[in-house]
C-alpha cells in the first residue's frame, strides 16, 4: 500500500470527475430516453422509424467505437469549421469530458428508451380511466397518474442503466479524460505498480456501484410504500 | 472535411481481417463464461450458505466494476505478481489474447449466472410438484424439468448478454490486440478519417448483432416448439 502514498488526492479528484460525468450523462440519458420513448409511443410513423433507428444503432455498436467516433469526428468537424474563419488554427476539439458524456448518454439512452416505453405501456388503463372519470385533464392524468405509476415500473431496469453509465465512464479515459483510470496510468508510469493501482480503480468503481445500488433499493422501498400494510 | 467513399472500400477488407479474432474472443469467452455461469448459478441455488455467499461476492465484484478495469488488472496487473509469473498459467497471462479471454470470461460469467438463476427461479412450482409426485428425485427434477424450462426462460436475456459480450470484445483493442476495432484504430491513426472508418466498422458490428439476434430467435423457437398450438384436428 506504500506505493499509493502521494496518489490519494489524485484518485480523489479522478473520482470527482467520474461523479461529474455520471451526473451530467444521467440527465442527458433521461432526456434521450424520454424523447425516444415519446417518439416510439407517438403513433407518428416517421418519429417511430427514427427512434427505432436510434435504438438499433446504439445498441449494436461497441461503446468504445461510439466514444472514439464522437470525439475524433467532432474534432475534425470543429477544426474544419474553425479554419473557415481563421486558417491558422490547426486543431480544435470538443473537450473529452463532453464528447464522452454525450457518447455514453446516447448509448445508455437507447436502452432507457425501451425501459421508459415499456413502463408507460405498463400503466394500467383502469387508472387512467378512473382519472378521466374524476374529470382530470390530459396534463393532470400525465403528472398525477401516468408518471407516478411508470417510474416504479421503470426503476429496476433504470437502476441497471445507471450502473452501465458509471461503468462506461471508465471508457472515457481512452480519449484522455483525467478520471480514475487515467490517474492510475500516470501513477503506474512513475511507480511501476500496475496491480495495486488498477485494483484501487476497481475499488473506487465498486464504491460508486454500491452507492447506486443502495439508492435504487431505497427508492424502490419508497416507491412501494402504498403496497405494504400499515401494521 | 470530406467523406471519402473510396477510403471505406480500401479500409474495409483490412478491418475484416480482424473479424476472425473478434469471433474467437466472442466464442471462446462465451463458452467458457457460460460454463462459469452454470457453476456460479448452481452455487447460488445450492442452498448451502457458504457457496451462495461466495458466488454472490464474486458476482457483486465483477458486475460492480468496469470491464476495462478488469482487462487492465489481468493484463497489466497480474504479471507484477510473483506467483502468477512462476505459475503454470503464465503462458496464458503472458499473452494479450489469453488475458482478454480470461477477463471477458470472468466478466460475462457473473452476468450470465444471474440470468440463468432468473430462469431457474421462474420455473413454475406446480411442474416441480408434479415431478415429485411422479417419484422423481431432486437431481432428476433439476435435469429433466428445471433445466429445459429455465433454458427457454433465460434465453432472451442471454441473447442480450451475448451482444454485450460482442461489444466488449472491442475493448481487447486497448491491450494491443488487432481485432476489428484495433485495426480500425490504427487505420484512423494513419489516415485521420474517423467518420469513414468508424461508421463502416459500426455497420459491421450491427450486422453481426443482427445475426446473433436471428440465431437466438431461432433457438428460442426450437426450445419452445412444444408451446406452439397447432390447432385442432
Amino acid at each position: 500500500m506504500d506505493v499509493l502514498t502521494g496518489w490519494w488526492d489524485d484518485f480523489f479528484w479522478g473520482s470527482v470527475v467520474v461523479a461529474q460525468v455520471f451526473l451530467a450523462s444521467l440527465v442527458l440519458m433521461v432526456i434521450f430516453g424520454l424523447i425516444g420513448a415519446a417518439a416510439k409511443l407517438s403513433g407518428n410513423r416517421i418519429a417511430h422509424k427514427i427512434a427505432n433507428g436510434y435504438t438499433i444503432v446504439f445498441r449494436g455498436t461497441p461503446e468504445i467505437l461510439v466514444i472514439l467516433l464522437l470525439y475524433f469526428g467532432s474534432a475534425i468537424a470543429l477544426t474544419a469549421i474553425a479554419q473557415v474563419f481563421s486558417p491558422e488554427i490547426k486543431f480544435l476539439d470538443v473537450p473529452p469530458f463532453w464528447a464522452g458524456t454525450i457518447a455514453i448518454a446516447l448509448i445508455v439512452g437507447s436502452y432507457a428508451t425501451e425501459t421508459f416505453r415499456g413502463a408507460f405501456l405498463g400503466v394500467k388503463p383502469g387508472s387512467i380511466e378512473a382519472a378521466q372519470a374524476l374529470g382530470m385533464n390530459g396534463f393532470q392524468v400525465f403528472f398525477y397518474v401516468r408518471v407516478p405509476e411508470m417510474w416504479r415500473l421503470a426503476l429496476p431496469a433504470f437502476g441497471n442503466h445507471m450502473l452501465s453509465l458509471i461503468k462506461d465512464t471508465a471508457l472515457i479515459s481512452i480519449i484522455g479524460l483525467n478520471e480514475t483510470l487515467f490517474v492510475a496510468k500516470q501513477a503506474i508510469a512513475t511507480t511501476g505498480a500496475p496491480f495495486i493501482m488498477y485494483i484501487m480503480v476497481g475499488v473506487i468503481y465498486l464504491g460508486f456501484s454500491t452507492v447506486i445500488t443502495l439508492t435504487v433499493m431505497t427508492l424502490e422501498y419508497y416507491g412501494t410504500r402504498h403496497m405494504r400494510s400499515a401494521a | 472535411m470530406s467523406f471519402d467513399v473510396s477510403l471505406i472500400f480500401s479500409a474495409l477488407p483490412k478491418m475484416l481481417m480482424g473479424i476472425g479474432l473478434t469471433f474467437q474472443l466472442l466464442v471462446l469467452s462465451g463458452v467458457l463464461g457460460l460454463a462459469l455461469a452454470i457453476v456460479l448459478m448452481l452455487m447460488r441455488v445450492s442452498g448451502k450458505w457458504y457457496l451462495d455467499w461466495l458466488a454472490q461476492a464474486y458476482i457483486y465484484v465483477f458486475r460492480g466494476t468496469p470491464i476495462l478495469v478488469q482487462i487492465f488488472i489481468v493484463y497489466y496487473g497480474f504479471p507484477q505478481l510473483e506467483f502468477i509469473r512462476e505459475g503454470i498459467l503464465w503462458p496464458i497471462f503472458r499473452d494479450p489474447f489469453g488475458c482478454a479471454i480470461v477477463a471477458l470470461t470472468l466478466n460475462t460469467g457473473a452476468y450470465v449466472s444471474e440470468i440463468l438463476r432468473g430462469g431457474v427461479l421462474g420455473v413454475d412450482h406446480g411442474i416441480l410438484e408434479a415431478g415429485e409426485a411422479l417419484g422423481l428425485n431432486r437431481r432428476q427434477r433439476f435435469t429433466y424439468l428445471t433445466t429445459p424450462i429455465a433454458a427457454r426462460l433465460a434465453l432472451p436475456a442471454y441473447g442480450n448478454d451475448v451482444i454485450s459480450l460482442l461489444k466488449s470484445t472491442a475493448l481487447a483493442s486497448t491491450i494491443t490486440l488487432a481485432d476489428m476495432t484495433g485495426i480500425a484504430r490504427s487505420i484512423v491513426a494513419q489516415t485521420y478519417a474517423p467518420y469513414e472508418i468508424f461508421i463502416s466498422l459500426a455497420i459491421v458490428y450491427m450486422i453481426i448483432t443482427f445475426f446473433i439476434q436471428k440465431l437466438m430467435a431461432r433457438i428460442e423457437r426450437w426450445l419452445g416448439r412444444y408451446t406452439v398450438r397447432t390447432g385442432q384436428t
